[in-house]
C-alpha cells in the first residue's frame, strides 16, 4: 500500500545541511497499524509528512497504492490527500472561523460531495460529538477538538490514516479516549494506520513498530 | 459552491475586524455616487428647461443698437413660417437711487427693458404669488429683486430715480426664467418696459447695452433658421443661439464638471483601496494556518485563492452598498444647497447610472487592491502545520510582478473611465502613484531620522521608536492616507491664505477702489471738479476709452469665427478691444521693446501692444494693424511692446494704447479710477450725489465686488476642505482598521511586557509615543507637501506672492499628531485592559 524507497530528507539549518532522515526503505501493507516511535527530533513527524505529501523528500521515491507521488505538483498532492489520506495533527489544526460540523464538511465540499452535511453529522456522532456541531473550536476542549479533527480526517473515507502524536497535547483521560476511537475506527474501516507516538504502551498495540533515532530506522515485526 | 460557502463563513467570522474595510470603501463610493447624482440631476433638469434658460427657441443679441443691415436680414429671414412670436429686449447697467433725497444711497443694477410678449417661456415669479403681467411695467413701473429693497431702504410702492426718470416699484421678483440663482453680476436685476428704458436716456452714445431679439416658433424650425441667420450674419456683431445649442453646451460643461468631480470621489476610493491592501495584507498573514489546513485536506491553490477573492468581492459589494446608503443621505442633505445655488428644487436624487458606477468602482478597486497580497496564498506550504516555523517569506515572482503591472494598468483604465479621457485618467493615476511614492520615500527617510530616539533615556520613546518602521507598524498605510489628507486640507488653507494676502495687497491705501464708467466728454471737467472737491484725488485722472475691432494684420484680413468670441476673453484677435490713448507709460507698465513714442512726429497712427498678447499672436514692432473704431478704419503701426502689471489697478490695463492724435477726435467715453471715501455711509452718499448730477455715469465699487469674491473664495475653500476632510476621515479609518487587524499581536506584546513588570500606564505611554511618531511623520510630510503645493499654485497658476504661513502649518502638524495619537491609543484600550495570562494561554 505504502512504499518508501531510499527516502532522504535534508534541510538547511544555520547555513549548514541537517539530515533529518537518512536513506530509508519502508513498506506498509494494506490495513496494517504501524507505530512510529522515537525521541523528539528523531524524524517521526517528517516521515509522516512525506507520506502525506505535505513535504517533499530530498531523495528517493514514495509510492501510494503503486503510484509514485514524489514528483507530483502541489495541487495533485492536494487531490491525493482529498481522496486517499486522512491526517490527524498533534495540535488539531482546526480552522477557527468554522464550526465543528463545517470543519468536518470542508474536505467533502472540496471533493464536491453533495451529502457533506448529513455525512458530517454522522461522523460527529461517530466520535461522540452529536450536540457540538454548531460550536467553534475555541468553544471546545482539547479532547473534543481532536475528535473533530479525527472526524475530519475520515470524511472522504480515506484508505490511509496518518496521526502525528494525536494524544501529545491531551491529558491522560482524553488521550485514552482518542486512542480508543482511532483504534476502533481503524478496525471497523480496515484503514492503514501510521501513528507517530512517544507512548510505548500505545505502540505495543500496533501490528508493527518502526523505531527512529537520529533519522535512522530500526524496524520490528509484529 | 464550496468557494462561495467558505467565503461567507470566513466573512461571518471576521466581519467586525473587517468593518473598517467596509467603511474605507463606502466613503469613496458615497462620494462618487453623491457627486455624480447631483450633477446628473442638475443636468437633466437644465436640459428639460433649455428653452426657459434661453427664454426662447432662438435668441439673437448684439452689443449696441441693431445694425440696420443686420436687422433687415433678420427680419427677412425670421418673417417666414407660422406660429412665430418675438420680443425685443434691452439690457444695461445703470445706477438707481431712491426718489427721496433724504436717502443718500444708490446702487448699480442690471436693468432689463422688456416688451409686451415677455417672457416667451417660463414666467416671472413675484413675491406674494401675484401673477406677472406687463401692465405692471407700463407707465414707468419697476420690478426689482428683494435685495435692492434692502439696499435702497425702499418698499413696493416707493419711487426711485433711474437717470432723470422716476419709476415706481410695483413688485418684487423672486425668480426669472433663464437666470440661475447665484449667477455673478455687477448689480442686482430690475425690470422695466423697454420703451421706458429707451425714453430714460440711458442708451446714449457709449453706453453699454445689449440688445436681444427672442423668437418662439414651432419645434424643428429653430435649427434651420439659426443656420441661415449665422450664414447671413457672418462678420456681423450678432450672436445666434438656439435652445438646443444651449442644451448641448450646458450638457458638455456639466459633463466635464461631473467627470472632474467624480475624480475627487475616485481619489477617496483609491485611498479606500489602500486601506483594503493594508487590511488584506494583515488578513492573509493571519490566515496562513487556515490556508495550510485547507491545502492539507485537499484544497487546491486555485480553490483557496477563489475563496478569498470571493470574500473580498462580498466585502466590496457590502462596502459599496453602505456607500450607496450614505450617498442617499448626502443627496437628501444637499438638495436645499443645490436649490439655493441653481434654483433647481425638484428632481435632485440618486441616479441609477451614478449608483451603478459608484458601486462598480468600489467593487473593482477592492478586488484590484486585494489581489496582490492574496497572491501570497500560493506560497503557503502545508508542511508548516508539522513544524512550528513561520511560513516562507512572500516571493516576488513573475506572477506577482505581472499581477502588479496588470493591476496598475487597470487602475489607470478606471481613472480614465471616471475622468472621461485617457489623458486625465493617466494624469490622476500617475499623480496618485507619484504622491504615494514620495510619501512612502519620505516616510522611510523620517524613520531613519528617528533612530537617535532609540537611545533615549525614556522607555516609552525607546520602545516606540523601535516599533515604527518595523514589520507590523502602521506607518505605511497611515502615512499615505493621513499624510495625503493633511496635504490636501492644509494645502487648500495655504492657497486660500495666499489669495487673501494678495487681495489685501491689491487693496493697498493708494490703489483705487472705485471706477466711474461711461463719463461723457462734456462731463469730463465737471467730474474732475467733483472728484477734486470730494478729496478723492488732487489731480483726478480720466482715461478715454473706445471700442475697436481688429480687421487686418500685416495686410491679411482677420475672420470673425464666432461673435461669442467678440465679447469673451477669446484668444483670437477678432474680438473687440477697449483701447485708449496717452502720451506716456502708466505707473503699472514697463517698456520691453520699441519706443513709447518715437521722437519723430507720427505720419500715421501708432499703437503699443501688451506683451502677452504680442507673444500669443506673434505681433512685432513694425507690424501694421487695421482697426475698426466705430465704423472707421484706422491703420496703426506697432511701435512698442509693454508689460502691464494687471494686479496694480491704478491705471487700469489696456492691450492696445494709441499715440494721441488719431483718436483724439473720435467720440470716446471716460473711465475715472478713484479712491472712494472710507466710511460706508460716506461712500453711499458720494455715489448718490454723483448719480444725481451725472445719471448716466455708473459706479463700480471694487470693495463690494471684492467682498463678493471673498465670499466665493470662502465657499470654494469650504468645499475643498470638506473633500480634504473626507480624505482625512478615510485615513483615520485605515488607522483604526490597521490597529484592529493587529490587535492580537499587540495584546501578546502587552501581555509579555506586563509579565516582565511594565504597568498599564507605561504601555499606554509606549502606544501614545508610537502613534504620535506616526502622526508626526504623516503630518510633517503632509505639511511639506502643502507648502510645495501653495508655492507651485501661487507661482505657476495664480501668479501670487507666496506667504508660507508657518503658524498655520504648525497648528496643522500639532492637530495631526494629536489626532493620530488619540485615535491610536483609543482603539488600543482593550489591549491595556486585558489580563496577561488569558492572552498567553490563548497564544
Amino acid at each position: 500500500m505504502i512504499e518508501l524507497q531510499q527516502i532522504t530528507k535534508t534541510v538547511q539549518s544555520g547555513g549548514r545541511p541537517l539530515t533529518i532522515l537518512h536513506p530509508l526503505d519502508l513498506t506498509v501493507p494494506r490495513a496494517q497499524f504501524l507505530a512510529i516511535t522515537g525521541p523528539s527530533g528523531s524524524g517521526k513527524s517528517t516521515l509522516l509528512g512525506l507520506v502525506a505529501g505535505l513535504d517533499a523528500p530530498t531523495a528517493g521515491r514514495i509510492l501510494i497504492a503503486g503510484r509514485d507521488i514524489t514528483g507530483l505538483g502541489e495541487d495533485d498532492l492536494a487531490r491525493l490527500r482529498s481522496s486517499t489520506i486522512g491526517f490527524v495533527f498533534q495540535f488539531f489544526h482546526l480552522i477557527p472561523s468554522l464550526t465543528a460540523l463545517e470543519n468536518v464538511m470542508v474536505p467533502m465540499e472540496i471533493a464536491g460531495r453533495k451529502d457533506a452535511a448529513p455525512r458530517g453529522r454522522d461522523l460527529l456522532a461517530e466520535v461522540g460529538l452529536t450536540d457540538r456541531g454548531h460550536h467553534y473550536p475555541s468553544q471546545l476542549s482539547g479532547g473534543e477538538q481532536q475528535r473533530v479533527a479525527i472526524a475530519r480526517a475520515l470524511s472522504n473515507d480515506p484508505p490511509i490514516l496518518l496521526a502525528d502524536e494525536p494524544t501529545g497535547n491531551l491529558d491522560l483521560a482524553n488521550g485514552q479516549h482518542v486512542m480508543e476511537l482511532l483504534l476502533d475506527i481503524r478496525r471497523t474501516r480496515g484503514a492503514t494506520l501510521m501513528l507517530a507516538t512517544h507512548d510505548t504502551t500505545l505502540a505495543s498495540l500496533a501490528d508493527a513498530r518502526l523505531r527512529l533515532r537520529g533519522g535512522l530506522v530500526d524496524t520490528g515485526g509484529g | 459552491m464550496f468557494v462561495i460557502r467558505m467565503a461567507w463563513r470566513e466573512m461571518r467570522w471576521a466581519w467586525r475586524r473587517l468593518l473598517f474595510f467596509f467603511l474605507c470603501l463606502s466613503i469613496g463610493v458615497a462620494s462618487i455616487v453623491t457627486l455624480r447624482s447631483v450633477v446628473q440631476s442638475v443636468r437633466a433638469a437644465l436640459r428639460a428647461e433649455a428653452r426657459t434658460l434661453l427664454g426662447a427657441d432662438l435668441a439673437l443679441s448684439t452689443s449696441g443698437p441693431w445694425n440696420p443691415e443686420a436687422r433687415r436680414v433678420i427680419e427677412g429671414l425670421a418673417r417666414g413660417g407660422t406660429g412665430r412670436t418675438r420680443v425685443d429686449l434691452v439690457e444695461t447697467l445703470t445706477m438707481v437711487r431712491p426718489a427721496d433725497p433724504a436717502k443718500a444711497v444708490s446702487r448699480l443694477v442690471e436693468l432689463l427693458g422688456v416688451g409686451r410678449e415677455y417672457p416667451l417661456y417660463g414666467s416671472l415669479a413675484l413675491e406674494g404669488g401675484r401673477p406677472y403681467s406687463h401692465r405692471l411695467l407700463e407707465g414707468r413701473g419697476l420690478l426689482v429683486r428683494p435685495e435692492l429693497l434692502a439696499q435702497l431702504d425702499v418698499s413696493v410702492g416707493d419711487d426711485v430715480m433711474i437717470s432723470e426718470a422716476r419709476f415706481t416699484i410695483r413688485g418684487v421678483v423672486l425668480a426669472e426664467p433663464g437666470r440661475r440663482a447665484g449667477a455673478f453680476s455687477f448689480g442686482t436685476r430690475a425690470f422695466v418696459d423697454r420703451r421706458d428704458l429707451e425714453a430714460a436716456g440711458l442708451l446714449g452714445f457709449g453706453s453699454r447695452a445689449t440688445y436681444r431679439l427672442l423668437l418662439k416658433m414651432p419645434e424643428g424650425d429653430a435649427e434651420q433658421l439659426a443656420r441661415d441667420l449665422r450664414q447671413a450674419l457672418r462678420n456681423q456683431f450678432v450672436s445666434v443661439r438656439t435652445s438646443r445649442s444651449t442644451e448641448d453646451q450646458l450638457g458638455r460643461e456639466l459633463g466635464r464638471a461631473e467627470n472632474y468631480l467624480s475624480l475627487v470621489g475616485l481619489v477617496i476610493v483609491a485611498l479606500g483601496g489602500v486601506g483594503v491592501w493594508s487590511v488584506i495584507r494583515v488578513f492573509v498573514q493571519q490566515k496562513l494556518r487556515s490556508v495550510a489546513i485547507l491545502k492539507c485536506v485537499g484544497g487546491s491553490t486555485r480553490q483557496i485563492l477563489a475563496v478569498y477573492v470571493a470574500q473580498v468581492a462580498l466585502m466590496g459589494l457590502t462596502g459599496s452598498a453602505i456607500g450607496v446608503l450614505l450617498a442617499a443621505g448626502a443627496v437628501a442633505w444637499l438638495r436645499p444647497v443645490v436649490a439655493a445655488a441653481t434654483g433647481i428644487e425638484t428632481g435632485v436624487g440618486l441616479r441609477a447610472s451614478a449608483v451603478a458606477q459608484g458601486a462598480g468602482i468600489g467593487l473593482i478597486v477592492a478586488l484590484l487592491f486585494a489581489i496582490v497580497p492574496l497572491l501570497d496564498v500560493r506560497h503557503v506550504r502545508p508542511s508548516m502545520l508539522l513544524r512550528a516555523s513561520e511560513a516562507a517569506p512572500p516571493r516576488r515572482d513573475a506572477v506577482w510582478f505581472g499581477a502588479a503591472l496588470g493591476i496598475g494598468v487597470l487602475l489607470v483604465a478606471v481613472a480614465a473611465w471616471q475622468a472621461g479621457s485617457w489623458r486625465s485618467g493617466g494624469i490622476l493615476a500617475g499623480g496618485f502613484a507619484g504622491v504615494s511614492l514620495v510619501l512612502l520615500g519620505a516616510g522611510a527617510v523620517l524613520v531613519r531620522a528617528m533612530r537617535p530616539l532609540q537611545r533615549s533615556r525614556h522607555l516609552a520613546i525607546r520602545y516606540a521608536s523601535r516599533r515604527v518602521g518595523r514589520p507590523g507598524s502602521q506607518l505605511r498605510p497611515v502615512l499615505l492616507a493621513v499624510g495625503l489628507g493633511a496635504f490636501l486640507v492644509v494645502g487648500v488653507r495655504l492657497v486660500q491664505h495666499s489669495l487673501l494676502q494678495a487681495v489685501a495687497i491689491s487693496m493697498r491705501p493708494d490703489s483705487p477702489d472705485m471706477f466711474l464708467i461711461d463719463v461723457q466728454p462734456d462731463q469730463a471737467d465737471a467730474v474732475r471738479a467733483l472728484l477734486r472737491a470730494a478729496g478723492a484725488s488732487a489731480e483726478p485722472e480720466l482715461i478715454p476709452v473706445l471700442r475697436a475691432r481688429i480687421t487686418a494684420i500685416r495686410g491679411k484680413e482677420t475672420t470673425l469665427d464666432s461673435y461669442d468670441d467678440v465679447r469673451g476673453r477669446g484668444r483670437g484677435l477678432g474680438r473687440e478691444f477697449v483701447v485708449t490713448y496717452r502720451s506716456g507709460l502708466a505707473g503699472n507698465e514697463r517698456l520691453v521693446a520699441g519706443e513709447f513714442w518715437p521722437a519723430a512726429p507720427a505720419s500715421g497712427a501708432q499703437v503699443s501692444v501688451e506683451q502677452g498678447l504680442a507673444e500669443r499672436e506673434r505681433l512685432r514692432t513694425g507690424d501694421v494693424i487695421r482697426f475698426d473704431v466705430l465704423g472707421r478704419a484706422i491703420e496703426a503701426t506697432i511701435t512698442s511692446v509693454r508689460t502691464v502689471d494687471w494686479a496694480d489697478a491704478r491705471a487700469g490695463g489696456f492691450m492696445f494704447v494709441f499715440r494721441p492724435g488719431v483718436l483724439g477726435s473720435a467720440p470716446a467715453t471716460f473711465i475715472a479710477p478713484m479712491r472712494g471715501p472710507a466710511g460706508a455711509a460716506d461712500r453711499a452718499r458720494f455715489q448718490r450725489d454723483l448719480t444725481v448730477r451725472f445719471p448716466n455715469v455708473s459706479v463700480i465699487d471694487v470693495r463690494e465686488i471684492l467682498a463678493g469674491v471673498l465670499r466665493v473664495l470662502g465657499s470654494v475653500a469650504v468645499a475643498v476642505t470638506v473633500v480634504g476632510s473626507l480624505v482625512l476621515a478615510s485615513g483615520i479609518l485605515i488607522l483604526i482598521g490597521s490597529i484592529s487587524m493587529t490587535r492580537f499581536q499587540r495584546m501578546y506584546e502587552a501581555a509579555v511586557l506586563k509579565t516582565l513588570g511594565a504597568t498599564a500606564g507605561q504601555i499606554a505611554a509606549m502606544l501614545a509615543v508610537e502613534f504620535g511618531l506616526v502622526g508626526a511623520a504623516s503630518g510633517a510630510i503632509g505639511a511639506a507637501g502643502a507648502l510645495g503645493l501653495s508655492w507651485a499654485v501661487g507661482r505657476y497658476v495664480l501668479d501670487l506672492p507666496w506667504d508660507p504661513a508657518f503658524g498655520t502649518l504648525a497648528v496643522a502638524l500639532l492637530a495631526v499628531v494629536s489626532l493620530v495619537a488619540v485615535v491610536g491609543v483609543g482603539a488600543s484600550l482593550d489591549v491595556l485592559r486585558r489580563k496577561p495570562l488569558a492572552t498567553l494561554r490563548a497564544e
